[in-house]
């Protein structure tokens, strides 16, 4: 039941992000809602869990995007990690707290992300000062879902 | 905790040299072509209406351009025209001028000034009677002239005038049947008379000529130095067939083809006597040079009487007694 209910939550975030930042993306932005999920489930319910599906998640904006293949799942993978580590000292169940390191993630994977670029592509993939600037706001608007969500039905692990 | 906290350092580790492992190899391009093969396999309208705004977006400069190709190709096919024109125009100047130059290579008789004119007309149905030559009395053409044809660079006779008009003239073929010439054989050295074929066919024949002369098929024929509207050995023709022998006329007889076919001819040099002509001037050395010099050298030094009936050869005889100015028809 737990696996299904999580290949449930991979698929459904996985068609939320790509419907989101297909047809409701302002002036180009969109929340990275896999992200904030990575986050939120590595909060929840460990390093694990959020490496898993972070790595996961990743190969799916890899394969949308495919610009820099497996540059998303190492970035989510490593977002994952950093949450469920924060979270020993941090208690994340705090919506500010969460926030504050969505807010943190997503510069995180941003630069991440452009390293790799400059290591695997050569050139460093910045993604404009307008995604820089307003996506960690966008995402920390999206972190009282994903905590919700993360949570599960009866508030358990996802 | 510290097991959880190896376990995930082990996972990490796990997922990181994946990770790298896939951004090491080049699989962002089969990636690409997977993506774009599934959304053509799941949603070909998609892809057909990417490719349909691609092709519009491209609109205006390829209409552009097909504007410039269409003004381009007005252009084109004019100036092609003009070019098929000037082609046209160009090979019937090489042709007139080849024919000019040929012309030039021939010279007239001493006392005659050539003429040349354009053939005007045909009779349909008798296409080996006569033609209409566009040379009328305005340019001197008189009654009787012979008319020639060129032929490789020589003059063949080819008939006379009968009817002149202003501007133009009739001329009767030598292969028209009322038609008669003096003629020899260039190997027998005998005369003749060269008569039309009947029933208006390409052919003429040589009659009255002399029952012991041997006659090969292929010997050339020319105008006897006796034709009284011919110079002198002008090429007619050839032997094509020699006449079974009628027992009736202690004569021969040979049908002979034309050297140049009158029915295909585009101009023609009609003689017109000038003011030094006569019927006693030198003709015969002039008229040699009418001939061309593999030709000239078959002639035989001296041309032999035929032995013929004086009355077969009294038509000939008569005009040939008649001064060739003097305007009379010819029987």
């Amino acid at each position: 039941m737990r696996a299904l209910r999580a290949v449930f939550l991979f698929a459904a975030a996985a068609v939320a992000q790509w419907w989101w930042s297909s047809h409701l993306a302002l002036w180009g932005l969109a929340p990275q809602l896999l992200l904030v999920l990575t986050v939120a489930v590595a909060a929840r319910s460990g390093s694990n869990p959020g490496m898993a599906y972070g790595f996961l998640w990743g190969l799916f904006l890899d394969l949308l995007r495919a610009q820099l293949f497996g540059g998303n799942a190492f970035t989510l993978m490593l977002a994952g990690y950093a949450a469920g580590t924060v979270r020993r000292q941090i208690d994340l169940s705090d919506f500010v707290s969460l926030c504050a390191v969505v807010f943190l993630a997503t510069w995180g994977y941003f630069l991440c992300y452009g390293l790799l670029g400059a290591v695997f592509a050569k050139s460093f993939l910045w993604p404009g000062w307008p995604a820089f600037l307003c996506d960690p706001l966008y995402n920390c608007l999206l972190v009282p879902l994903a905590a919700r969500i993360a949570a599960g039905p009866r508030g358990g692990r996802p | 905790m510290h097991r959880e906290t190896q376990i995930s350092n082990y996972i990490l580790a796990a997922f990181s040299a994946l990770a790298l492992i896939m951004l090491s190899l080049p699989l962002s391009a089969p990636v690409r072509a997977c993506k774009a093969g599934l959304l053509y396999l799941f949603e070909p309208a998609a892809f057909s209406g990417a490719q349909g705004l691609q092709r519009l977006a491209d609109a205006p400069a390829g209409l552009s351009r097909l504007l410039t190709a269409d003004l381009e190709n007005v252009r084109l096919r004019a100036q092609l025209r003009q070019d098929l024109w000037r082609l046209s125009e160009m090979d019937a100047l090489r042709a007139q001028n080849q024919r000019f130059a040929r012309a030039l290579g021939l010279r007239a008789p001493r006392g005659y000034a050539p003429l040349w004119g354009e053939v005007l007309e045909r009779d349909p149905l008798h296409r080996y009677s006569s033609i209409i030559v566009g040379l009328g009395a305005a340019q001197g053409v008189a009654l009787n002239a012979p008319v020639f044809g060129e032929e490789e660079g020589a003059l063949v006779a080819i008939g006379r005038v009968t009817e002149v008009r202003q501007e133009s003239c009739l001329v009767l073929l030598l292969t028209d049947e009322s038609s008669s010439a003096a003629v020899y054989l260039s190997s027998a050295a005998v005369e003749g008379l060269a008569q039309g074929g009947k029933g208006g066919g390409p052919r003429l024949s040589v009659n009255y000529l002399a029952p012991e002369a041997a006659l090969v098929k292929g010997d050339l024929v020319f105008t006897s130095p006796t034709s009284a509207t011919f110079p002198g050995h002008v090429l007619i023709g050839s032997v094509a067939a020699i006449q079974p022998r009628d027992p009736a006329w202690n004569t021969q007889s040979v049908a002979v083809q034309p050297a140049v076919d009158a029915a295909s001819l585009s101009q023609v040099m009609i003689l017109r006597p000038g003011q030094e002509a006569g019927p006693q001037s030198p003709v015969r050395a002039e008229a040699l040079r009418l001939v061309p010099p593999r030709r000239a050298a078959a002639l035989p030094p001296e041309v032999r009487p035929s032995t013929a009936p004086a009355a077969a050869l009294l038509p000939e005889v008569r005009l040939s007694t008649a001064p060739a100015a003097a305007g009379q028809a010819v029987p």
